[in-house]
């Protein structure tokens, strides 16, 4: 509490000293606004007050901390309300309109929030997003609605203050509205966009249809007088109109309407539609080619749009979903799946002699998209028909491998046959010049010699020192042998041999 | 009565399914590296090439960098949102002396503003104190477009302080494209 005067005095972040506040200095109320002294709305300030009381001063109070931005409530809009057609229209002025020094420079982004209720009781009150200048259509004629209006800075999430309750009657619908296009709708395929409405008056109706950038609603300015005509669009006839030359994949969105005129020059203009280019457009099957090679599916696939059309594969991010299955009198044929990102795609893992089919659809993961299927095509992977071939083939070459080998070897084996049967078996041929003594001379193999006259005398040998010399005796034995075979050999008889047989056994047997 | 009851009752339903049908959010980083190269585009197609006249005129406004660099996500998402509004009032104000192109500088404020009704409706923003402006870089971030908005206005939005304005918008989407591509 302050008795008798106050002072406060802010200290800024940055800054060294405490200031007084201007207007806050000797008051006697328990409060002051202090608001010409903040200039810096971003930065930390303190502030403290002490009661004064003519000589003497209190210590300081403890120190409050504040930062304008943060404190700072958003002030309430300016609403101007106009009861048009059946409609209410709308126009904010943004808070701090008309404030040289402003908490919230940029304006442009506040959103508006509506909060509007019929004026009876028990009635849903009805939150809705509106425009800087916008229109609210949906209401029944001729009744009380009443509504208010709250700026929100989205950033923050800050919401203002409501602008005080205003109620406006709704008029009758204008009648005159037969001729009016409707059921105005977008259809866009490949980044080709068409417009298409309805018109029940059949009669002298010409179109023109416009279009407004989408960023021109959040200014406030009056936009009605920016809507552009569509080229190619302008005084037609037919009930539906190509506006992609204004379309590009960065630009955003757009409005659209039909303005529709009739014989007597009166035009009314139909609903808007809003198009945002990459989230209205359909992506459009691609085109697919099969190829095979042995036991590998080749799949080229042309993307949607053509291949010259880089915008769709380059926003979309596009791949591809490719199906495949057996196409076989049995219908239990599992279809498989394979995702490719480029536009060639290999199948391996197939069987052979069979007739598969491939379908191909691409894909916006990003915008969770997908196209039709493209048209099946088929194709038949090789067969059999080759193997038994191969194994002929091979019979045959290893028949003529084995006969190269077998026919040299077989005549070696023959050759060698016939050398060895010479050798050890040889069928021996008498020379031509003794042919003729017949058979007897070969009975004994021994010729006989003349017999000369020869006298009868007998040989005979000591054998005393045989018991003494065993060993001598063995050798003398062997070189009697010797001496026997090369001496002379005077045999009338065969006594001298069997002698000499008696002999040896009788030595053999001491 | 029953007709308004009835209208009451379909006009909810309308603006139930118009909010649910556009959450789709996956596109938006895809979206967004394309609208910023394009943006990048726009803005050097506006005006010819900086003016030699406006060199000594530069400021150094000392963007907050820090703002583009925190941990989660989220965060940098809505700075990003906060920067493309600053600029788009940047370039909503009276730039008849900048002499630039009409048709790119349409197509430059389209492209923003699209991105930021993207943000704003895929950004889920947490009621949480601490990620409000008490945040000190998103404060440094409101007195740098507080700076430029005062330049402009201190040179009565002349051509350097236009031209000086549109070299410094350029630094700021560049820096963005090369955070998006981390994201």
């Amino acid at each position: 509490g302050c008795f008798l005067s106050c002072r406060f005095e802010d200290f800024e972040a940055g800054e060294t000293e405490w200031k007084g506040l201007p207007g806050c200095q000797n008051v006697t109320r328990t409060e002051c606004d202090f608001s010409s002294a903040i200039t810096k709305y971003y930065d930390k300030h303190h502030v403290r007050i002490r009661a004064e009381r003519r000589e003497e001063v209190s210590p300081w109070s403890s120190i409050v901390e504040m930062t304008p931005y943060d404190i700072a409530q958003i002030s309430p809009p300016g609403v101007e309300l106009q009861s048009i057609n059946g409609a209410i229209k709308i126009k904010v002025s943004p808070p701090e309109a008309n404030q040289v020094q402003k908490m919230w420079i940029d304006s442009v982004s506040f959103k508006y929030n509506l909060v509007i209720w019929e004026n009876s009781s028990n009635a849903e009150f009805r939150n809705r997003s509106i425009f800087p200048i916008d229109i609210i259509d949906d209401l029944a004629p001729d009744t009380t609605y009443c509504l208010k209006v709250q700026a929100i800075y989205p950033v923050d999430s800050k919401e203002g203050l409501f602008s005080p309750i205003r109620c406006v009657k709704t008029t009758r619908k204008a009648v005159n509205v037969l001729f009016c296009a409707t059921n105005v709708s977008v259809l866009a395929l490949n980044m080709k966009f068409y417009l298409h409405w309805n018109n029940k008056y059949k009669q002298h109706v010409t179109y023109n249809v416009q279009y407004l950038i989408a960023y021109l609603k959040k200014l406030y300015d009056d936009y009605s007088v920016k809507w552009l005509n569509v080229p190619g669009c302008e005084n037609i006839t037919d009930t539906q109109c190509n506006f992609s030359s204004i379309i590009t994949a960065t630009s955003g969105f757009f409005y659209l309407r039909v303005q529709a005129v009739n014989e007597y020059n009166k035009s009314c203009l139909s609903n808007e539609v809003k198009v945002d280019p990459l989230v209205t457009n359909e992506i459009g099957p691609p085109a697919v080619k099969v190829d095979i090679s042995d036991v590998l599916l080749h799949i080229q696939i042309s993307p949607p749009g053509g291949s010259e059309n880089e915008v769709m594969r380059d926003h979309y991010d596009l791949s591809y979903r490719v199906l495949y299955w057996k196409n076989s009198s049995d219908n239990e044929e599992e279809i498989k799946v394979k995702e490719v990102k480029q536009t060639i795609g290999t199948i391996s893992d197939l069987a052979p002699s069979t007739l598969y089919c491939v379908k191909v659809q691409a894909l916006s993961k990003a915008y969770n998209k997908s196209s039709h299927f493209s048209k099946e095509e088929c194709i038949k992977t090789p067969g059999d028909k080759i193997l038994p071939l191969i194994v002929l083939a091979t019979f045959v070459t290893a028949l003529f491998a084995v006969l190269l080998v077998a026919t040299p070897l077989g005549f070696a084996l023959y050759q060698a046959y016939n050398k060895i049967k010479y050798v050890f078996f040889p069928s021996c041929q008498p020379p031509l010049n003794i042919e003729g003594f017949g058979g007897q001379l070969f009975n004994s193999p021994f010729l006989s010699p003349t017999e000369e006259p020869i006298e009868n005398c007998c040989i005979v040998e000591t054998i005393i020192t045989e018991e003494a010399n065993q060993i001598d005796f063995k050798d003398y034995k062997h070189s009697k042998q010797s001496s026997r075979d090369s001496g002379n050999y005077s045999n009338d008889d065969d006594t001298s041999g069997s002698k000499v047989s008696e002999e040896t056994l009788e030595k053999e047997i001491v | 009565i029953m007709n308004a009851f009835g209208l009451i009752q379909i006009g909810l339903i309308l603006l139930c399914t118009t909010t649910t049908s556009s959450l789709q959010c996956n596109h938006l980083p895809l979206q967004q590296r394309k609208v910023i190269e394009n943006s990048l585009q726009l803005l050097d197609r506006m005006g010819k090439k900086f003016p030699q006249q406006c060199l000594r005129e530069k400021k150094s406004f000392r963007f907050p960098e820090q703002v583009l660099k925190p941990r989660q996500k989220e965060t940098v998402k809505m700075a990003i949102e906060e920067i493309f509004q600053h600029i788009f009032y940047i370039f909503s104000k009276n730039l008849t002396l900048a002499a630039w192109d009409g048709t790119a500088l349409e197509q430059f404020q389209n492209g923003l503003y699209q991105q930021i009704e993207q943000l704003e409706a895929c950004v889920i923003k947490k009621q949480t104190h601490y990620f409000r402006s008490k945040e000190v870089s998103r404060l440094k971030l409101k007195k740098y477009f507080q700076k430029i908005d005062c330049f402009l206005k201190d040179k009565q939005h002349n051509l350097c302080s236009w031209e000086i304005s549109r070299a410094e918008m350029r630094r700021c989407l560049q820096l963005i494209d090369k955070v998006i591509r981390k994201l």
